[in-house]
């Protein structure tokens, strides 16, 4: 179960970040296509993670990671194994 | 068929790796002045047989130089000319010939701190005289240089250098199409501390970029490199090595130094528009050293 204060400082962070409507972020939306992502916003994301999760993220992280549930998880995992602030 | 994009570089250069290995043969056997005497018949094949090249250099010389035909015929020469005593410089320089050359600094000293600093900084070149001729001078600092660098390029030079037995002189970070691994490694190799050299002229395919006037005239720029400089947070160094004469370079280094905040202007468009300015400034100085052979402006 992932904390929903912290689905929602995903959710605005994304959509702050990458100028997008926060009502079209839910869970099944999927990532790319909903935030129109290219391979320079992933340079955004990248940072983006680092500056407000606490850990650092590798090429191979955001394989399998289609939609906003699997980004939530992805995140929430990798908070709990290095214990990061949320 | 699918139509080639008019305004970017396919990533690919004119030249094979056979062609290379001949000039570093020549240079090993009869030395430079030889290597030299070929080039200047190659230059002169490359004017029809490289039809693309031409029309580019020919434009650049016509429309944006504002030079009379003769005048252009000549400087399509020597455009091709100088790029490839660049590559011949380049090929000794690497194979232990630095002597044989003089190098001049314009290095400011914000910019001599941030090198003797233990922080990792992005260098943006261009395309323009020969910048990798100064990729041992880097060295003298104990860091690692990593260029980026499209794959087909990287595998072409990656020919040449396991002919030559000097793989492991040259640490690239390959771009694919299919991978955003390079983003990553330019991050951790920042993080070590390295220094990370791109080109900031080139569109290449896919690549976003900015309309920005150029010399007069309006050109795309790639916004890639300047959006990696510009998120990693760390130095920008702008840095171009120009040929003054036989076997004679000037390294050029300008610090990027940051608008005020709240001027609204986006940091890589910020970092984009410095780097444009400088470049303008060498091109102007040295046209014939700019070796963008594609359709550039807009």
């Amino acid at each position: 179960m992932i904390d929903a204060a912290l689905i929602d400082k995903i959710n605005n962070v994304l959509a702050e970040e990458f100028e997008v409507d926060i009502q079209k972020i839910t869970p099944e939306a999927p990532l790319m296509d909903t935030l129109d992502l290219d391979s320079l916003d992933l340079v955004d994301m990248v940072v983006l993670i680092e500056h407000n999760f606490g850990f650092t993220v590798v090429a191979k992280d955001f394989i399998g990671i289609k939609s906003f549930n699997d980004f939530y998880h992805f995140i929430n995992n990798r908070i709990n194994e290095k214990g990061a602030p949320k | 068929m699918k139509k080639e994009p008019q305004n970017e570089w396919s990533g690919k250069s004119r030249g094979g790796a056979s062609g290379y290995l001949i000039f570093v043969f020549i240079i090993r056997r009869a030395g430079l002045g030889a290597a030299y005497a070929l080039l200047s018949l190659v230059a002169l094949y490359f004017i029809p047989f490289a039809p693309r090249a031409t029309a580019s250099a020919w434009q650049f010389s016509r429309h944006i130089l504002k030079k009379g035909k003769f005048a252009s015929a000549l400087f399509v020469y020597r455009n091709f000319l100088n790029l490839g005593i660049s590559l011949i410089d380049k090929t000794a320089a690497s194979a232990g010939e630095d002597k044989k050359f003089t190098f001049e600094f314009d290095e400011p000293e914000n910019v001599s701190e941030i090198l003797a600093g233990n922080s990792g900084a992005v260098i943006i070149g261009a395309h323009f005289g020969n910048w990798e001729v100064g990729a041992p001078y880097f060295g003298k600092y104990g860091k690692k240089m990593r260029v980026v660098m499209m794959d087909a390029e990287y595998q072409s030079i990656k020919k040449v250098l396991q002919a030559q037995n000097r793989l492991d002189a040259f640490s690239p970070i390959p771009i694919t199409d299919d991978s955003f691994s390079h983003i990553f490694e330019i991050r951790d190799s920042l993080g070590r501390g390295e220094y990370v050299a791109m080109q900031g002229d080139r569109l290449t395919p896919n690549g976003k970029s900015s309309e920005i006037i150029f010399m007069g005239k309006p050109a795309l720029f790639p916004l890639g490199p300047f959006v990696l400089a510009a998120r990693f947070g760390y130095p920008v160094i702008f840095y171009f090595a120009v040929r003054k004469g036989l076997r004679k370079y000037r390294f050029h280094f300008s610090l990027y130094e940051p608008l005020k905040r709240d001027s609204g202007v986006k940091p890589e468009t910020d970092i984009l528009n410095a780097y444009t300015a400088y470049l303008e400034t060498v091109v102007a100085k040295s046209p014939e050293q700019w070796y963008n052979f594609y359709k550039f402006w807009l």
